[in-house]
């Protein structure tokens, strides 16, 4: 017997035990109060999460980020790149009632494209030029140009179907969205603002049943107090807890630490148009002089992986490198052929607080390595709508040296992550922050862009990453975990590889 | 009572002024705050023309005067505009929070008072000994406790080790008691102190010595005679403590989840997000100017020299 066949029976036999689902509260501690719940207007990986409970996308990522059908079963693209057609899933209806069509999707999309209604994230599917429906579960997408990215974009939750029925709910327009209406497994309960945000269970859903009949996300600002809520008994979950308490919470027996996986690269962006840094020895000095591993374990507390190519390893077209190993011989070796004298180079150096894991600690290590090799590094921070502005200044008034950022790619593919090493995306343009240009790099991620082969594809980001990697425009750390703590009676629960947790399927210990 | 009446238009048209005076500063002060509002807003994927159009959503196109005129003409009509961050107007999402800051800020209050009158008198009736020694040390403990680490310790011992309360969210009274102690911890140590020394004047006044010899017994001189003059300075003290409060609640309502609104305060100062900023800033000022002026009128009941008009 085939394990798809054993699947039907084990749901009878759960049913006759009547254990599949249960009717308890499910509660998730998030750091951050929704400041939408219009999937279009999102621009927060956590706001996105309690989306996900209540609708759906086109497509999906799984746990290891590659994309899955979801409301769509199959796709394919034509042979010059320029119409995406799609089959959709049949039998799926909306927490309102309506069936899920091609109308809807068309809808969705006409949505998502008007420039009236507010989208942050228009530019991956920004190639999308229109949408029309082949048959009643059938689209066909007509594109600008060959963005073979595409279908890894439609998993993002901005991206997501909705019914036009939503604009007639209370509280709802065209433009602004705030009571959601999918075709998830939870429908949309309340929300208390500032509070919490309530689902429920969705009995008409198509796939798999969760467990849990209601899930609460509760808005808990402090890190200590949502670590106090799960050892308190209060929640079943919270994310992001103090990262200095992690080994605690490991050590003790009634809870369960999670290091969820990350596409999240943390980086030095060194400026490459400095006269003191235009010289790539000096940049790959700077990273020889950095003990990555040391920063990770003594203040991190192994929630990272060090760097070992370009990007993350979750995303389509990571090709290993080799990382940068600790070596400060040949840090200092490096910057004496490049005529650098010990003590000769000062450099000015920013990171943000508490922006990303342990960020201004980390950097505080890391100025401490380059001074090690004789480089007089400053450290200084700020809040992070004036860091972003400092760092995005065009490059004649642009004053900065190094500055620490995190880039997490809000689709699982390297077209994202490659932005920062195009000449065309140095500020105001876009946000490749380190100026790093070289036109060979240029031309393979140019080239890459295009190419509808995903071998081939993925071949030239390989390419791409090794010259990169040479070149050295950053100083490379890590990619980041998600960390998350639950209570040891529940199970189930695990990390999407783009920061969020996933645990629509949690259910009871034992 | 003319003059009374008199007398509070004069200080209803001042309270306008004050809340005028702040608004005009708050709307100068962000748009000094470095940082390009729409692009943090639109985010790093968002493309150029979406940029701009949240630029001209807000008004950010416009001269800084013209934006300051539609500001102030929008304020007298009584809108405050809509949130940059939510897209939500900024009196709806200020109403849905108001309430519990208000309670939180009201029960920290009421606990500070009814704890730090009588503590302070006590102390002051009696002066140097062990008892007093013990109220100014826990005073000087509750002024300098700082509110976060506080509430963290509150949690730890009445959440995680006894299991007796809530550790954060607002469901319920439960839920209210301890923000509401990390929050009066501050206060009750500051009333008690300004009314410890302010007893301790009038305890030294000419007519309590007479009470004591005509033989009036201790506590009615204590509680009835002293206590009343002594409270007109504490009466400031507490008005000007609600101004405190109301900061403090920015932080305590970090620490427990509280729904209120000093934790969006603290977001849409990092999301730039001007016409919240400004709402909230607005709404703080002129709760604040209220509270003095009810203290101000307070004066008259406790204090029959006080006399308006």
């Amino acid at each position: 017997m085939t394990a798809l066949r054993v699947i039907p029976w084990l749901f009878t036999i759960a049913l006759l035990l009547g254990s599949a689902v249960g009717q308890e509260t499910f509660r998730i501690a998030i750091g951050v109060d929704p400041d939408t719940l219009d999937p279009q207007q999102s621009t927060t990986t956590t706001v996105d999460n309690i989306m996900d409970y209540v609708v759906e996308g086109l497509v999906t990522i799984d746990a290891n980020g590659r994309t899955q059908p979801a409301l769509a079963t199959s796709w394919t693209t034509s042979d010059d790149g320029l119409t995406l057609d799609v089959e959709l899933r049949q039998g799926v209806t909306f927490h309102d009632g309506t069936p899920f069509t091609s109308a809807e999707v068309v809808w969705t999309f006409e949505r998502l494209l008007d420039p009236d209604v507010r989208n942050p994230r228009r530019g991956p599917i920004a190639a999308i030029e229109s949408v029309e429906a082949t048959g009643e579960h059938a689209v066909r997408f007509n594109l600008s140009e060959p963005a073979p990215y595409l279908v890894g974009a439609l998993s993002m939750t901005t991206n997501v179907i909705l019914p036009p029925s939503i604009v007639d709910v209370e509280g709802n327009s065209y433009e602004n969205i705030t009571h959601l209406v999918g075709t998830g497994p939870y429908r949309f309960v309340e929300r208390a603002l500032g509070e919490n945000v309530v689902v429920e269970r969705f009995d008409g859903y198509w796939g798999e049943m969760p467990y849990y009949e209601q899930v609460v996300f509760q808005v808990v600002p402090e890190a200590t107090t949502r670590q106090s809520l799960v050892l308190a008994g209060q929640v079943d979950l919270a994310i992001l807890p103090p990262t200095s308490d992690i080994p605690a919470l490991e050590a003790n027996p009634r809870t369960e630490v999670v290091l969820g996986p990350s596409n999240r690269t943390i980086f030095i962006a060194i400026n490459n148009d400095d006269p003191a840094l235009d010289d790539p020895r000096v940049r790959q000095a700077l990273n020889y002089a950095v003990d990555k591993e040391a920063i990770i374990q003594g203040i991190l507390f192994g929630a990272a992986e060090p760097m070992d190519a370009p990007m993350a390893d979750s995303l389509f077209g990571y090709e290993e490198v080799g990382m940068y190993p600790y070596d400060p011989e040949r840090a200092r070796e490096l910057l004496a052929e490049a005529g650098i004298e010990e003590g000769e180079l000062e450099l000015d150096f920013m990171a943000p607080t508490g922006r990303y894991v342990q960020d201004f600690p980390a950097a505080q290590a890391i100025a401490n390595f380059l001074r090690e090799v004789g480089i007089d590094t400053q450290v200084r921070t700020m809040d992070w709508p004036t860091y972003v502005g400092t760092m995005l200044e065009p490059p004649e008034s642009n004053t900065t040296q190094l500055h620490l950022l995190g880039w997490a790619p809000s689709y699982m593919d390297s077209a994202q992550q490659m932005e920062q090493f195009q000449s065309g995306q140095h500020p105001p343009n876009g946000l490749a922050t380190s100026f790093y240009e070289n036109p060979e790099v240029d031309a393979l991620i140019d080239e890459a862009a295009r190419e509808l082969d995903p071998d081939r594809r993925a071949s030239l980001y390989g390419e791409a990453g090794r010259q990169i990697w040479e070149d050295a425009p950053w100083i490379f750390l890590w990619v980041q975990s998600f960390p998350m703590v639950h209570s040891a009676e529940v199970t189930n629960i695990g990390g999407f590889p783009n920061e969020k947790f996933d645990a629509i399927y949690a259910r009871p210990a034992d | 009572m003319s003059g009374f009446l008199s007398y509070l238009l004069q200080r209803i048209l001042g309270l306008f002024v004050t809340v005028l005076a702040v608004a005009v500063t708050i709307f100068l002060m962000v748009r000094l705050l470095p940082g390009d509002p729409a692009r943090v807003i639109a985010g790093v994927l968002a493309t150029e023309q979406d940029v701009a159009r949240i630029r001209v959503q807000l008004g950010l196109d416009q001269p800084m005067i013209v934006q300051a005129g539609i500001f102030l003409r929008d304020l007298f009509q009584g809108d405050l505009g809509v949130s940059a961050r939510t897209s939500a107007p900024v009196l709806a999402e200020i109403g849905a929070r108001l309430p519990a800051t208000l309670t939180l800020a009201a029960a920290g209050m009421l606990m500070a008072i009814a704890i730090g009158v009588p503590l302070g008198a006590w102390a002051a009736a009696r002066a140097g000994s062990l008892g007093d020694v013990v109220v100014s040390t826990l005073v000087l403990f509750g002024i300098s406790m700082p509110v976060y680490w506080l509430g963290l310790m509150l949690i730890i011992l009445f959440a995680i080790n006894l299991r007796w309360l809530p550790a954060a969210g607002a469901d319920g009274f439960a839920s209210l008691i301890l923000p509401a102690v990390t929050l009066a911890a501050f206060s009750v140590a500051f009333i008690a102190r300004i009314t410890r020394s302010s007893m301790l004047e009038v305890l030294r006044q000419d007519y309590v010595r007479t009470a004591h010899a005509k033989g009036v017994d201790r506590r009615t001189v204590e509680w009835r005679h002293a206590l009343r003059n002594a409270l007109p300075p504490v009466v400031t003290v507490i008005g000007l403590q609600f101004g405190q409060l109301l900061g403090g609640a920015i932080l305590t309502e970090t620490v427990f989840g509280w729904p209120g609104l000093g934790r969006l305060l603290v977001d849409s100062i990092f999301a730039r997000d001007y016409p919240m900023v400004q709402g909230l800033v607005i709404v703080f000022a002129a709760m604040f100017a209220f509270v003095n002026l009810l203290v101000d009128l307070t004066y008259e009941r406790i204090d029959p020299r006080v006399r308006y008009g």
